[in-house]
């Protein structure tokens, strides 16, 4: 028995940045239509890939296009809240396909919830991290450890938040993150003495997620999603 | 957040499901987001327009607001022509929050359907509304 509050969890392992927004917009719809009848969450790790929010200019990317060219790393302008971000492996990303009018959650308290669910994780993990109403995401110190960009349409969120794992900073440093100038950037790895594994913060932010949003979170499996979804598409001709 | 009973609703403003205000005077309907909406946004700091003369219909999309790394689209709650918008908004987007029904107005558009209005919900409905 799937009950009202509960929401669907895939777990997409690492993926593109291309096809994680595509499949996006693609839940999007169905969750718009009614198609599906719960809210989605999605699990993943990107590629590299540097990504500008809807007002985010070049200005704030450092280096060359061809430079990133030969670093094999992307760059995509997408429709979500925030300046220029990084993505890539050890970088936990959620996107959370949630209809704020059905949950009764506004824009403010949901992204609030989005910060309580990285904070509390990163406390699991010994790791002071508070937020900063001015500059939205979770710090430690002056440095920035996750970040958020999301999009609502219809009432629906997409996009989400990125909370830095285990992963290699230097694409940080080719960029001004956020648009802000003089910050730094951390992972949770750098900031306890302890091992810490991906796996670990997947498990720890499920729960916390299912916590803080008073939702339980049941699994899906990718294959399941794709029929939903072609099943929602007119037969092609 | 403040609770239902600390916002303000004017009674002479239409509302709609997606929190828009409208307000009718002559032939030009005046539209912004309702004091809910701001206060469910947290601190807007930027707007999105359209271009005066563009042409919508009710439901469309017709600009955005930026507030917590978040943003949302604006819907149109009454379908027309597009005849002036709040440019002030483009340098002081705070007044969203703070005056959502004065200096917080976002556009102005000659309708193009006026029994379009019928379905808008006075304050009364869009406050049962709102305690869902």
């Amino acid at each position: 028995m799937v009950s009202s509050n509960t929401c669907w969890h895939l777990d997409l392992g690492q993926i593109d940045y291309q096809s994680a927004w595509t499949l996006q917009e693609q839940i999007l719809a169905l969750r718009t239509e009614g198609l599906i009848q719960h809210d989605v969450v999605l699990f993943l790790e990107h590629f590299p890939v540097f990504t500008l929010g809807r007002r985010g200019g070049h200005e704030n990317l450092l280096v060359s296009e061809s430079f990133l060219r030969t670093k094999d790393v992307s760059l995509y302008q997408v429709e979500r809240g925030g300046d220029i971000t990084y993505h890539g492996p050890g970088q936990l990303v959620v996107y959370p396909i949630v209809n704020l009018n059905i949950q009764k959650l506004g824009v403010l308290p949901f992204v609030e919830n989005l910060e309580e669910i990285m904070i509390r994780c990163a406390a699991e993990h010994g790791i002071n991290a508070t937020r900063n109403p001015k500059n939205r995401g979770i710090w430690v110190g002056e440095k920035k450890m996750g970040s958020i960009g999301i999009a609502v349409r219809r009432g629906i969120t997409f996009h989400g938040m990125a909370l830095n794992g285990k992963m290699d900073l230097t694409p940080f440093s080719w960029i001004t993150p956020c648009g802000l100038k003089d910050i730094a950037v951390t992972c949770m790895d750098r900031e306890t003495p302890n091992a810490i594994s991906m796996s670990q913060i997947r498990r720890s932010v499920f729960q916390h997620w299912e916590t803080v949003f008073n939702v339980r979170l049941n699994s899906m499996a990718m294959s399941d999603m794709r029929s939903l979804i072609d099943r929602s598409r007119p037969a092609a001709n | 957040m403040k609770t239902l009973e600390e916002l303000n609703f004017p009674d002479h403003l239409k509302y709609d499901k997606e929190h828009e205000w409208a307000l009718f005077d002559g032939d030009t309907v005046t539209i912004g987001i309702s004091d809910y909406a701001q206060d469910q946004l947290g601190d807007v700091v930027f707007v999105e327009l359209p271009e005066v003369g563009q042409t919508f219909s009710k439901g469309d999309e017709f600009g955005t607001v930026e507030s917590v790394k978040a943003v949302s689209q604006l819907y149109m709650p009454i379908g027309g022509e597009i005849v002036s918008i709040n440019t002030a908004l483009e340098e002081n987007p705070e007044r969203v929050n703070l005056s959502p029904y004065t200096d917080g107005w976002m556009i102005k558009v000659h309708p193009s359907d006026t029994s379009e209005m019928g379905v808008l919900m006075e304050k009364q409905q869009y406050v049962e509304f709102l305690k869902g």
